[in-house]
Order: C-alpha cells, then structure tokens, then sequence
C-alpha cells in the first residue's frame, strides 16, 4: 500500500524515534511510506481546553497537508492525536475533499491488526512488557475493550504482539485507569496528574517487565518523566518500536 | 449554585488534597474497591450491556415525552390522593416544603437521601425558620454533625475514616472515647435515630424513580429508615427533579436492577419501596423540581446528563475524583456527573477541566450518559463565554498561533530541544513549571522526525 504517515507534532519534535521506528517498520512490511510535508498540530490542546477558535489554523493547516496526496492510508502512531484530527477535521472542514482526507485516518495498531494484517514476526523480543492501555485508543479508537464493558473482549495491542516469539505479556493492576497525561491537564492540574502518573508507573513496574509498551507516544513521554523521577526499573517503548525490532 | 462563594479552583483544592499522600492512597482504594464490586456484579449478568442500551433508551423516550409523562404522573398522583406540587427552582421548593411543615406545626423532620434536597439547600434554608432537620443515613447524619457537606452522593462520608467518625461520636453521642470498633459506632447510631425517628413529626425523602402510569415514587436505601420515617409520623414529603421520571413499573425495573450493582455491586438495595399514597389520616406530598432542569434539555449533548439515575458508579472509577477528593469540586454533586451537570453554576471556572477526558465514567454509567462528551461541552460553552481557568484565556489563542505557524514551531522547539540537552536540569528545572516540578523532563532527541526523514528519505 502507498501510505501517508501522518506524525503529530511531539512525535515529530520530542520522539522522532517513534516516528522512524513506524517508517521502518512499515517499509519492513513492503508499503511505500512518505511524509506530507506541512504537518502540525492536531489542535487537541485547545479544543480540550474548550477553545475551538485558537484551534481552527493549525487544524485547517494540518488537514491542508493531507488534502489531494495520492494514497491509500494515512497512518499515524499516535491514538489520541488521531482521534482529535478526524473530530477536528470533521469540526473544522464540511468539504469532500476533507471527507476524503478522513475516510484515509488510520491509527498505526488499528492498521496494522485490521487494515493491511500482520500475521507473524519473524524475530524474537525475549522480555516481558507490561501493556500501556491509553485512554482514547481504547475508549474512543475501539483499540481494545475497556475494563468497564462487559461485552466481549479484545485487543488489537496485544492480539499484535503475541504474533512475536519470546515475548511476555502481563497488564499493571487497574489496567485501563488513565495514567494522568490528559495533555494541558498535565500542567493545569500538576499534582493530581502526577499521582495518577505516580501511581500508574508504580504498578507497571510493579509487574517485573522490561518495558511499559503503548501506542500513545504522549502518555508513554509523562510516564517515561515519572518512572525516571523515581528511578523506576523500567523504561518505556512505543508499539512501533517492539514490532520493528521483530522484523 | 456553587457550594461556596470565593472558592479554590479545583486544582488548588486538589492540590492541598494530595500532600497526605496516603491519605490519598486510601481514599483512591476505598473506591476502586466499590468499582471492582461494581465490575464483579455487572459482569455477573450476561444482559448487562442490554440493561445499559435499555436504561438510556427508556430515559430518552422519557425526556423526550417529558410533559406528558408529568402530567400523567401527577394525574395518577391525585388519583391516588397524594397532594404534587411544582417548584421552578430551589428557593421556590424550600418554600413549599416550608409551607406544608409550618402548616403542620412541624418542629422536627427526619429526612434521609435527598441529593436533590442539598442541591437547594434546604437544610439550612428549614434550620432558619426554626424547625430542626434530621438526616437519618447513617452517612448524611455522620457528615451532618460534623457539620459537613456530603463528599460523594452515594457513601457521603467516604472521605472520613473510622477513627475520625469515633472522636465525633464520642463527641456528639457519647460513645467511648477512642472507640472505633465500626459496629458498635453503628449501634449507638442506630439507638440515636431511633429516637429522632420517634419524635419526628413528618418525614421527608428523596426519589430514585417516579413512576407516571402508577402515580408512585420509588425510594432505593440499604438501611430501611426512609421507609422508617415515612411509615411512623403522618406526614410525608418526597422531593424529586423532573428527571426522576419514568413511564411504568416494567422500566423502573431496569433501574432497580442496574442502579446498586452500579453503585455498590450488590444486587439489588435493601429496601426498594413504593409509595402510592398517604397512610390512613395522612398527608403525601410529592414536589416535582426543575431547577435549571429544562435550561439543560434545551442543548442536545447536555441533555443527557438528565438520563443519570445517581448511582455515583462514575465517581468510584474517576480517576481525578479518587485523588482529589469531593470536596474539590466546586459544586454539591463532586466528579464527572457533578461536572456535567453543575459546570455552569461554578465561579472558579474550573471543574470543567478537572478532568482528563479519559472516558471511564461513560463506560461505567448503567444510563450511558456520555460524561466525558458533556465535560468537553462544558468547556467549549464556558470558553465561548469567556470562563477559562488557570490562564487559559491568555495563552491559548498564543499557543493556537505557535502551532500554526511552521517557522515559529520548529525554530523554538530546536532551540528547546538544544537547550534540554545541553543545559544541566537544575538550571531547567525552575522554567519548566508543573511538569518538570512533578516529572523528569524528556529527553531531548538531536532533531526532529522532519529533518531527519529529509536527510535519510530523499
């Protein structure tokens, strides 16, 4: 497939690994990748805070770069920007070239577990990794299901890398409960997002893993500060990058 | 209305709540504990998710039909000799009930789980004419001599420990001092509202559900004494919000099944009663509240937070809510649904941001009440008004125009980048504000994803 990577701004700025990490692999995987030039800001920041008008630039701007590009998806690793981009898109931009734009959104476990399917890696990941089940991916991208439903189970993250050999995987306690990023919430309300983050790294290193693994490239950054500031021993790593190391 | 007037913004409040830091761990515990209770009896029934379908759909069609459901109800009402009367606001119910005690020469009322009576604030509104209020849940009463507002709407006294509700009974109802043991603190309860129950002279409750083809409220309590008050003085006064309302027995049914698994995982709660009429030589009265009820109807994502049946199972999964505490939240009902319903009434302008948009509460509601979509409602009406918090109002339209602009976002974040990896922290440290006070700042990468594709891809 001809993919378009759609990468959010921290991505881009902070944690350019991740990004080469879901280039890589997904080059691995014999799709033809490129990077629309032009990207910014999903505008999350601002409609979460309630403020639409600050949001509408750099969401215009951001639909902008995708609008016309000739491909068959556009991929990125990064949940809850994603999820904000296709509202916003839809918010901002009624026009069927941003239809077009948003019918293409995918995010990079949904792609790789219903959209073009990876049966098996090759290599093996001999660590156990405890799964970081962010909020939006589950609740809003239908990545996984909640702890709350009591439907039936399943989970794209995890149904991705038990396809790896060697690999461990085990869950923190409270499973799905937020770890506390909630973006500007992080600033805003700095000593609850701190005790949620506390918490929630305190219970995936409570679990033994090597890694705390994620698809949400934000949680993972707040996490990676809180693990760090108590000197946790564990680290984390975004989805991309086990998957790519398996490959 | 706001709970007091020159409030804390919650994350002030919150963030006193969180330097007794096991404090926190406790309070966080005791209630993940009611959640897994919750998970255990909800998972317990295979039609559970068809119960959640069936609750919001029988609610909407209610809210839908409102009028003539509350036409029908208080039809039935009279019917069944039971006198309703309509209050548009608090201030207009306090009086009715006033009217209705004063003109029984009622010197003592046992009341027992009105949220809706805290949110007019009757207590006090009754207290200054004279006439004493008795809350009879052993959490309303624990939280009433302390002279406390309730903390959660369920377990209104789940912020106090067992030692902390010792002292005060030792203090107010002469139990031994440093008793703790929690039964004999519940039998020294229970011999002190026995007598308030016997010299009550009118009862007053709260409604779960009013049922409008029977003309009967529904009153869920675990510990019997709203049936208590209501069957002993001959007078008897239930107050409930229109939202209470619903057609048949057959859809109450729905929500006595969900609403204490929701709330505590049992079953089913204690004492279900039905009262359809005064006793003999009685009074019932049954007043019907608005209270800016038809003001949330009027917008679509609000409107469902009408369909909440109050169970408080969103509270017991808030993440924020858990760590916080409910007396952070600048309004009577504390969490998501407080949030989505009370947003408006806050003078902090802040309860509407505290909150991560994580989506637990709407998962967990026996009603699917999208919480997390009102909340994010909330904040767009009260920015549109100009209410932000924590100086949103100033640097949002800032960060709004950074991120637009290409050559302003990549020249300062690769001076940012440069800086965090040149720069030792404890010079970073005091620019770094809330992140870096709580957290390791990230480790900076040498250049951005852009620059490095351009070098390695083209």
């Amino acid at each position: 497939m001809k993919i378009a990577l759609f990468i959010p701004c921290l991505v881009n700025q902070m944690l350019p690994d991740v990004a080469i990490a879901t280039l890589e692999l997904l080059e691995k995987l014999g799709h033809q990748v490129i990077l629309p030039e032009g990207q910014t800001c999903c505008g999350q920041p601002m409609t979460n805070s309630g403020c639409f008008n600050e949001a509408r630039n750099t969401t215009l701007k951001l639909l902008n770069a995708f609008k016309g590009v000739e491909c068959d998806a556009i991929v990125c690793p990064a949940a809850s920007c994603l999820v904000a981009a296709k509202e916003n898109f839809h918010e901002f931009d009624n026009s069927p070239e941003a239809a077009a734009v948003i019918a293409k959104l995918y995010e990079l476990t949904e792609f790789l577990h219903d959209i073009a399917p990876v049966e098996s890696f090759p290599k093996p990941f001999p660590h156990k990794v405890s799964l970081q089940l962010s909020c939006h991916g589950i609740r809003m991208l239908d990545l996984a299901s909640p702890s709350e439903y009591m439907g039936p189970r399943y989970n794209k993250m995890e149904a991705l890398l038990e396809r790896i050999p060697g690999i461990e995987i085990t869950y923190p306690d409270r499973r799905d409960e937020c770890c506390g990023f909630g973006g500007t919430f992080a600033v805003d309300e700095g000593a609850v997002s701190a005790k949620m983050g506390k918490d929630k790294a305190q219970a995936h290193a409570a679990t033994g893993a090597d890694y705390a693994v994620g698809f949400d490239p934000s949680c993972l950054m707040h996490l990676d500060g809180m693990i760090r500031r108590q000197n946790l021993p564990i680290e984390t790593r975004h989805l991309a990058q086990i998957l790519n190391a398996a490959i | 209305m706001s709970q007091t007037q020159g409030a804390k913004a919650h994350a002030s409040q919150a963030e006193i709540f969180c330097r007794d830091e096991s404090r926190v761990d406790w309070h966080s515990k005791a209630l993940w504990v009611l959640r897994e209770k919750r998970d255990r009896a909800a998972g317990s029934l295979p039609e559970w998710e068809q119960l959640r379908d069936l609750g919001s759909a029988i609610k909407l069609h209610t809210l839908t039909n409102l009028a003539k459901y509350l036409e029908e109800f208080e039809a039935n009402c009279i019917q069944n000799g039971i006198q309703v009367h309509w209050a548009k606001d608090g201030a207009e119910h306090n009086r009715i009930v006033h009217e209705i005690l004063a003109s029984h020469q009622v010197k003592k009322l046992v009341k027992s789980k009105s949220m809706l009576t805290e949110e007019c604030h009757l207590n006090p509104f009754l207290e200054s004419k004279g006439i004493e209020v008795i809350d009879t849940d052993l959490g309303e009463r624990i939280i009433q001599l302390k002279k406390q507002p309730p903390s959660h709407i369920v377990v209104p006294a789940i912020h106090l420990k067992k030692e902390e509700v010792g002292e005060l009974f030792h203090e107010k109802l002469g139990t031994e001092a440093g008793a703790s043991d929690p039964t004999y603190l519940t039998r020294a309860a229970r011999a002190h509202l026995r007598e308030q129950f016997l010299s009550a002279d009118a009862a007053m409750t709260g409604v779960n559900m009013a049922i409008a083809d029977k003309g009967a409220v529904v009153v869920c309590t675990n510990e019997g004494n709203a049936d208590m008050g209501c069957n002993l003085p001959k007078l008897q006064l239930h107050s409930m919000g229109i939202d209470k309302l619903v057609p048949s027995v057959e859809s109450a049914s729905v929500y006595l099944r969900t609403l204490a698994r929701n709330a505590t995982g049992q079953p089913v709660t204690t004492y279900s009663s039905f009262y359809r009429g005064p006793q003999t030589g009685g009074e019932m009265h049954v007043i019907i509240v608005d209270n800016g009820r038809t003001e949330m109807l009027k917008d679509k994502i609000l409107a469902e937070s009408l369909k909440c049946i109050r169970c408080g199972g969103c509270l017991n999964t808030c993440p924020v809510y858990r760590r916080s505490g409910g007396y952070s939240y600048n309004y009577t009902i504390p969490g998501p649904i407080g949030i989505a319903v009370g947003a408006q009434d806050d003078d902090t302008n802040s309860i509407a941001w505290a909150c991560t948009l994580c989506g637990s509460c709407s998962y967990v509601c026996p009603t699917k009440v999208p919480l997390d979509k009102i909340i994010f409602r909330q904040r767009r009406i009260k920015a549109e008004s100009g209410q932000l918090p924590y100086g949103k109002g100033s640097y949002m339209p800032l960060v709004g125009k950074f991120m637009a602009s290409t050559t302003m976002l990549n020249c300062s974040m690769s001076m940012a980048r440069l800086g965090l990896r040149i720069l030792p922290g404890s010079l970073l440290k005091p620019f770094s504000g809330a992140w870096g006070k709580y957290r390791e700042l990230p480790k900076a990468p040498a250049s951005s994803f852009e620059a490095w594709f351009k070098k390695n891809r083209s």
